[in-house]
């Protein structure tokens, strides 16, 4: 059986070595020009990323936008979760296709529609005024809640997949259990149906909490270069400034979170899973 | 020993197979590239109209050469030279003179000569730089690109982008754009006071000129379309340090935007080409060059984006506003200090 299990373990060595030559091979030459100089080791480029505020103003600014996109992504998919595996037939086909169908669609044209969307003369103010709910246009565009429900649009996918695998498998006769033992709906949600489904939303969350702090392309788009991210820092390094020592230090620092983010959520799940 | 099927296949023979087709098939490029007529060139992202239409054709029938261009920013192409620097796929190269003169200090050039480019015997003087390390071939001209629905009357001067009545209605291009170059200098001469050629040394006057223009500011760009789009919705009512060779033709389209020259004076984009060191095809990019600086090309180039020809006996092209000065900065200057300036520019810019 051993024999065996190690022979389809051989099945893996060419994605194995696919990953290592143009993934960890390169990566651990970026990670080692963050800390070479012509001296040797150092860390001086760390302390002195660090040191200024307005990198650190960036990486503040980077985790947030990603925490509040991860929120708002799991408060719109956590009831379409639900929704989704009480739908059958064809409704279950239509929500797949109309969560799976706009991932077709290049950030780039998202970006550019929600800039329509945003606009002064765009549909939300005319909505926003339409009610009156304002008398002039809302500065939507270029604004840190422009990026947040774009980036939220774009990854929701990611966060109801996995919330959705969950639910589908979810025991429905424990909810009506705890009912017949006269537990409110309040109390049924909080201590039986949300810890139940917490294993989806954390990996649901680690997907999009980690493409959001490493966005590139829809806050180049949506929100410009005065409010730039740990990615946008990134190609302003090797591109513009052409110092490829910083440009490799704040590429591990957001690996570093990335790396962060996998592991607690793996940690919190293997936990959630061992509570179940 | 082991048959696969019954037609005779060992596994021998077919691990033989396998590899003479794999080798063949990683072999191919080189070997079609070996005897190819493709080239590529790197040009802006802003050239794609004008290399399509009238660059990619006229090099297919005069020198039977094909096109292969990549549009992006000068910044981008020079890194591109310089991480491919052993092995260069770029033949040719069109970008900015102060991305030009850091690819000189890199040595990533090959010097342009009459010998192999005849053309540019007839260039103005001031068109060839640095021994003919690069050319200028069309120069635009560059001021303040407008919605002509809001601002009727035109852009009469560049204090119109700090006037109070534009708050919110105005984005300029990051230093990381050579287009954004303008909005400095002219900062620079308005907040000192003085004339252009004192006042592009004055960086701090500059820098605090533009620290009064953040209440203005809609945004900073580095992708010039997405801006352009918005000026062209009546999003924003001013565009800073735009050209001739992009608002011109929308204009012609009909489009509701114009191109101002304001009163203390507008830029010459530094359009330049140039040989890549080492890079593929020589020959046939030294004939490439030699076509963009010709009188055929840069009749047709100068007319469809409205740009001024290098070449002096061309007739044709974009007519420089009259009255108005004309600068050409000291880009040297510009590319020893532009990195301090874009990290100091960003900080500044920041929200």
């Amino acid at each position: 059986m051993t024999g065996r299990l190690d022979r389809i373990g051989l099945l893996a060595v060419p994605a194995l070595g696919f990953l290592a030559a143009i993934y960890a091979l390169p990566l651990a030459m970026l990670l080692a020009k963050s800390v070479q100089t012509a001296e040797g080791f150092s860390l001086a480029e760390y302390r002195a990323f660090f040191a200024d505020d307005y990198n650190i103003r960036v990486l503040a600014r980077t985790l947030r936008v990603a925490a509040l996109t991860t929120l708002l992504a799991f408060v719109i998919a956590y009831p379409t979760a639900f929704a989704m595996s009480r739908a059958k037939g064809i409704w279950l086909t239509v929500f797949l296709v109309a969560l799976v169908l706009p991932m077709s669609l290049g950030v780039v044209v998202k970006a550019f529609a929600w800039s329509i969307l945003f606009r002064a003369n765009g549909v939300l103010n005319s909505i926003l005024m339409g009610i009156g709910m304002t008398e002039r246009p809302v500065r939507m565009l270029f604004t840190e809640t422009a990026l947040i429900v774009g980036a939220a649009n774009v990854f929701l996918p990611f966060m109801v997949l996995p919330i959705y695998s969950v639910v589908r498998q979810l025991d429905t006769r424990l909810p009506e259990a705890a009912a017949s033992l006269g537990a409110t709906p309040w109390f049924r949600f909080t201590r039986v149906t949300l810890p139940l489904t917490l294993p989806g939303v954390v990996a649901g969350s680690a997907f999009v909490f980690s493409m959001s702090v490493s966005m590139y392309v829809i806050p180049s788009l949506i929100v410009g270069e005065r409010q730039q991210n740990l990615s946008m820092l990134i190609a302003r390094s090797f591109l513009y400034l052409r110092n490829e020592a910083l440009g490799s230090t704040i590429a591990a620092i957001l690996l570093a979170i990335a790396i962060a983010v996998v592991l607690l959520s793996g940690w919190l799940a293997t936990r959630l899973g061992a509570r179940r | 020993m082991t048959r696969i099927s019954a037609t005779g296949l060992t596994r021998r023979t077919l691990l033989k197979s396998s590899a003479a087709a794999a080798f063949g098939t990683l072999a191919a490029p080189s070997i079609l590239r070996a005897q190819s007529t493709e080239i590529v060139i790197g040009c802006a992202g802003s050239h794609t109209a004008w290399m399509e239409e009238i660059v990619a054709p006229h090099m297919k029938s005069a020198i039977g050469a094909d096109i292969l261009f990549e549009g992006t920013k000068s910044s981008v192409n020079l890194e591109k030279m310089a991480s491919n620097k052993d092995k260069p796929y770029l033949s040719v190269v069109q970008m900015d003179d102060p991305v030009m003169i850091q690819a000189v200090e890199a040595d990533l050039l090959s010097p342009i000569t009459p010998d192999a480019v005849p053309n540019m015997e007839d260039l103005r003087p001031d068109a060839v730089h640095m021994d003919g390390m690069w050319c200028n071939y069309v120069q635009p001209w560059a001021g303040i690109a407008y919605n002509t629905d809001f601002a009727p009357d035109g852009v009469p001067s560049w204090e119109a982008l700090w006037a109070p009545e534009n708050a919110g209605q105005v984005i300029i291009p990051s230093l990381q754009n050579t287009e954004g170059m303008w909005t400095l200098f002219v900062a620079a001469m308005l907040g000192s006071g003085k004339p252009f050629s004192e006042a592009q040394y004055e960086v701090d006057a500059a820098f605090a000129k533009l620290e009064a223009l953040k209440p203005n500011l809609l945004s900073v760009y580095t992708t010039m379309s997405q801006a352009f789009n918005l000026l062209e919705q009546g999003e924003i009512t001013l565009l800073s340090g735009n050209f001739s060779s992009y608002t011109l033709p929308r204009k012609a389209e009909g489009v509701p935007v114009d191109l101002a020259a304001p009163k203390e004076g507008i830029f010459a984009m530094p359009s330049g080409i140039c040989l890549v060191k080492g890079g593929p095809n020589p020959e046939l990019a030294q004939a490439y060059v030699n076509e963009m600086l010709g009188p055929d090309m840069q009749a047709a180039i100068a007319d469809f984006a409205s740009s001024v020809p290098a070449n002096t006996t061309v007739k044709a092209g974009a007519v420089v506003p009259e009255g108005v000065q004309i600068y050409s900065p000291d880009w040297a200057f510009v590319a020893e200090n532009r990195r301090g300036w874009i990290e100091r520019f960003d900080k500044l810019m920041a929200l």
